[in-house]
């Protein structure tokens, strides 16, 4: 298992088009991914929009990502490299 | 894998803008229509608009109906077509719940389908600055 940290850094924060890129990446891999929201123990199945949307994560706000699976290291490297880009939005 | 279908039926528009509102979130999804009854409908003419829509998005694993308020007459009309394991109606429809049919991953049953949407349809309502603002939370 692989856990690490990500940055939402984009304006608008982890809105329902962030979300849906989010959910669109981690089911590229096989394994399963978890963002976490530690200060309301939120835990967002990648994978879901829906779960994903429920951490409303606005901008500035660190969340935890932890993946575990076969192919664990490209999808957290994927999963942190989208963050870091702001999806798209910077 | 045999998709439950859906479909949207509220007063005016709603149901059309509700459907295009979630295709912009997770893509297109033909197997949810939706039908706006007019104030002035008649009820007849409503009910096969309906029921053309449940077939046309019927893939034999059943079709849930959500509808906009209970009560109403999108819903009286929809609970007509009621019939265990063909058709369910969950009522008060939300963003959220069509997202929750539309992203169907795994086939199942009809009733359970309609169980998982009432329950998301619930639990997607919040007070927004219980969650935005920590600062003011009381949790």
């Amino acid at each position: 298992m692989i856990k690490g940290r990500v940055k939402v850094v984009n304006r608008l924060g982890l809105h329902a088009r962030a979300a849906a890129l989010v959910v669109k990446r981690a089911a590229e891999f096989e394994s399963s991914i978890t963002l976490i929201r530690e200060d309301k123990s939120v835990y967002a199945d990648a994978k879901s929009i829906l779960s994903v949307l429920s951490l409303a994560a606005s901008n500035g706000m660190e969340l935890v990502i932890q993946v575990e699976g076969a192919d664990e290291e490209s999808a957290f490297a994927s999963m942190t490299k989208l963050f870091d880009e702001g999806f798209g939005e910077l | 894998m045999k998709k439950i279908g859906g479909v949207v039926v509220s007063h005016g528009q709603f149901a059309n803008e509700l459907v295009s509102a979630a295709e912009q979130v997770v893509g297109e999804i033909p197997h949810v229509a939706a039908v706006s009854i007019g104030w002035h409908d008649n009820v007849d003419v409503a009910k096969g608009e309906i029921e053309r829509a449940i077939k046309s998005v019927s893939s034999g694993n059943g079709v849930l109906l959500l509808t906009d308020m209970f009560g109403g007459t999108p819903t009286n009309i929809s609970a007509m077509f009621i019939k265990e394991g063909e058709v369910e109606v969950v009522t008060g429809v939300n963003l959220p719940m069509v997202i929750k049919l539309a992203s169907q991953n795994k086939e199942m049953a009809l009733l359970e389908m309609a169980e998982l949407v009432e329950r998301q349809g619930k639990e997607s309502i919040y007070k927004a600055a219980d969650l935005l603002d920590p600062h003011k939370s009381k949790a």
